[in-house]
């Protein structure tokens, strides 16, 4: 009887994912052959990233020529500098440089794009934990508000700014995604620092908020999304006190979630760890019929892999020194 | 937008302003009544024209203490209808947790004003457009904003009266931190405070011109605001059609003086008044409304 339920749900969330993801993200795709964040939204990085990672993991056959068009974009959108820009028309790279990296770091025809990318994103030091910032914070009055220790270094969602916990995680993600021969000799050491930063910013008892688990002496409560991505991009790391306690977390959490996006991704985070999904009030499915109005690119791409029978979402690969 | 239409004035060249304070002691009350009135108060020029409410949704709250309570922005946007507004949007792009549909779910938004279909938007995840600032406060040159924020006719921050662990008091001028859309600059908008939190808010303000403001200080938050505070009952909703008045009115009732909040002292030379001598208030007076708030170290010099 229980394996039948199973069964029975499995088959309804590939139905979902054939009948409703994949035509939502093939119908979206835009003439230049990027993804909005909404259907005829303008074509941006960020969504045209995970429209390309869910798609090429679905069930089903789609067009190639679709997924090229996507990659295409991507490649037009790449400023001189190596990095990618959040929109159209930004001068200055950002975070989801990650995000490009990540979804290009197999195709041979992109390996010099993706080189830049890497060599870029391992160029952006926060500046919050410059040396010299460093220095000033000690003389600070207002130094004891958040208790971070500074001398580790992730990533801003723009250049030149404080290290905040998803950026940090998605260029982990990344740098370990890509092969060995296109990233910067620096990536080792930054992804250390930044695997020690995430692990600092830790809220008490587990899961991880933006990066504040501290502010003038109250702990932050920790979120879904943030404290997901952080799972996933230490998931391949060694046995870690904090991250078996933000995984009970996340695996505590779950029956609460009350959205498609966090849902999608603590899904994928827990069953990336092996941990069967713990019951919760509505399958992701239900939520999704239940929430009509933010049906965003990158929530039904998020849905998309986790409901998608293929379990291809991060491939990391181990650095070699 | 009235980014298009109004100048920057010097305060001595700008009329003086009306703010009105109305008691409103708990969400059950009709509120729909005493906020249709009051707007109407106004004259607004809505009639056949777009309306955006940008409310204060900083995160997952339960409680109705932390965001803009739904109550309010339901009763809000039926009374902009009722004036004639042909379309009555809500948008905010939260700060601090991308998941604004998980922010939503807990503040139970659907339940006071039905399906969200076509009339909310995530300014977050919107289309942008490049905008250069029209004022210097900060380091910031341009900012890319949202083009539902740039598009509508006339724009509403409904904000919440609250205290801010780094800004003092957040009201409806720092509730416009909300527009800056995060798919661009993150969760949080960080860029921001590098730029200076007091002087990103002038200017975020001085481009956006929110055409009027409606600060929900029914239960306000005092202490380590905006998210980890007190919940603090203040019984009162505060109106103007100058965001700088009603803040500078929102700050008296919680029993701080605006000439002390930094940016607040900014905005009252170019944005609107600060000074009770060019505010008419009308309804309530402070005296009878005042609730002092409680405020970190800090900030006591605020007090007064």
């Amino acid at each position: 009887m229980v394996r039948k339920a199973l069964t029975d749900a499995t088959a309804a969330e590939t139905s979902f994912v054939k009948d409703f993801c994949v035509p939502f993200l093939v119908s979206s795709q835009n003439d230049d052959g990027g993804w909005g964040f909404h259907p005829a939204a303008e074509s941006r990085v960020e969504p045209t990233c995970w429209a390309l990672r869910a798609l090429r993991n679905v069930p089903v056959t789609i067009s190639q020529e679709g997924l090229r068009r996507g990659w295409e974009f991507l490649h037009h959108q790449q400023l001189a500098d190596g990095s990618w820009p959040s929109s159209r028309g930004e001068r200055t790279g950002s975070w989801v440089t990650s995000l490009a990296c990540s979804i290009l770091s197999d195709a041979t025809e992109s390996a010099a794009s993706v080189t830049a990318g890497l060599k870029w994103l391992c160029n952006d030091y926060p500046r919050d934990s410059s040396l010299w910032r460093r220095i000033l914070g000690h003389f600070r009055s207002d130094a004891s508000i958040s208790e971070h220790d500074d001398s580790f270094r992730g990533w801003g969602w723009t250049p030149r700014t404080s290290s905040w916990v998803e950026p940090s995680s998605l260029a982990i993600l990344a740098l370990r995604e890509c092969p060995e021969e296109r990233r910067p000799a620096t990536a080792s050491e930054r992804c250390a620092l930044a695997v020690g930063l995430l692990y600092d910013r830790m809220c008490s008892g587990g899961g991880w908020n933006c990066g504040n688990p501290l502010i003038y002496g109250v702990p932050g409560e920790p979120l879904v999304l943030p404290t997901a991505w952080a799972l996933l991009a230490v998931r391949d790391l060694p046995v870690h006190e904090k991250k078996s306690e933000s995984l009970a977390w996340l695996e505590r959490s779950y029956e609460s979630i009350q959205s498609p996006a966090s849902m999608s991704v603590a899904r994928i985070a827990l069953e990336s760890y092996g941990i069967g999904l713990p019951a919760a009030k509505r399958r992701l499915c239900e939520l999704f019929d239940a929430q009509e109005f933010l049906r965003t690119t990158q929530v039904v791409s998020w849905t998309c892999l986790a409901l998608s029978p293929k379990r291809n979402w991060f491939a990391p690969r181990e650095f070699s020194s | 937008m009235n980014l298009r239409n109004q100048q920057l004035l010097p305060s001595f060249q700008r009329p003086t302003s009306r703010v009105i304070i109305r008691r409103a002691s708990d969400y059950q009350r009709e509120l729909g009544a005493v906020i249709l009135e009051s707007l109407k108060e106004f004259n607004l020029p809505v009639r056949g024209k777009s309306v955006l409410l940008k409310p204060n949704l900083v995160g997952l709250d339960t409680l109705g203490t932390m965001n803009t309570h739904p109550a309010v922005i339901a009763a809000t946007r039926e009374s902009f209808l009722g004036l004639g507004a042909s379309e009555v949007f809500i948008g905010d792009g939260p700060a601090m947790d991308r998941d604004t549909e998980a922010i939503l779910e807990s503040v139970k938004l659907k339940e006071y004003v039905g399906p969200l279909g076509g009339f909310f938007r995530d300014l977050n995840l919107d289309d942008v457009e490049r905008v250069p600032l029209a004022t210097r406060a900060s380091r910031l040159k341009e900012l890319y904003l949202p083009k539902t924020v740039l598009g509508v006719d006339f724009l509403v921050s409904v904000a919440k009266l609250k205290t801010h662990h780094w800004a003092g008091v957040t009201l409806s001028l720092k509730n416009m931190f909300g527009i800056v859309p995060g798919a661009c600059y993150g969760w949080p908008k960080n860029v921001l405070h590098w730029a200076g939190i007091d002087r990103s808010i002038l200017d975020i303000n001085a481009v956006a011109r929110p055409d009027f403001a409606i600060i929900d200080g029914i239960i306000g938050m005092e202490g380590n605001g905006p998210i980890q505070g007190t919940p603090k009952p203040a019984g009162v909703l505060i109106f103007g059609d100058d965001p700088v008045a009603v803040d500078a009115t929102g700050c008296r009732i919680m029993g701080l003086n605006p000439d002390k909040v930094s940016y607040l002292a900014g905005a009252g030379t170019l944005l609107g008044h600060v000074d009770p001598l060019k505010i008419q208030q009308v309804g309530e007076t402070i005296e009878r409304v005042r609730a002092p708030f409680a405020v970190l170290d800090e900030f006591l010099q605020l007090i007064g």
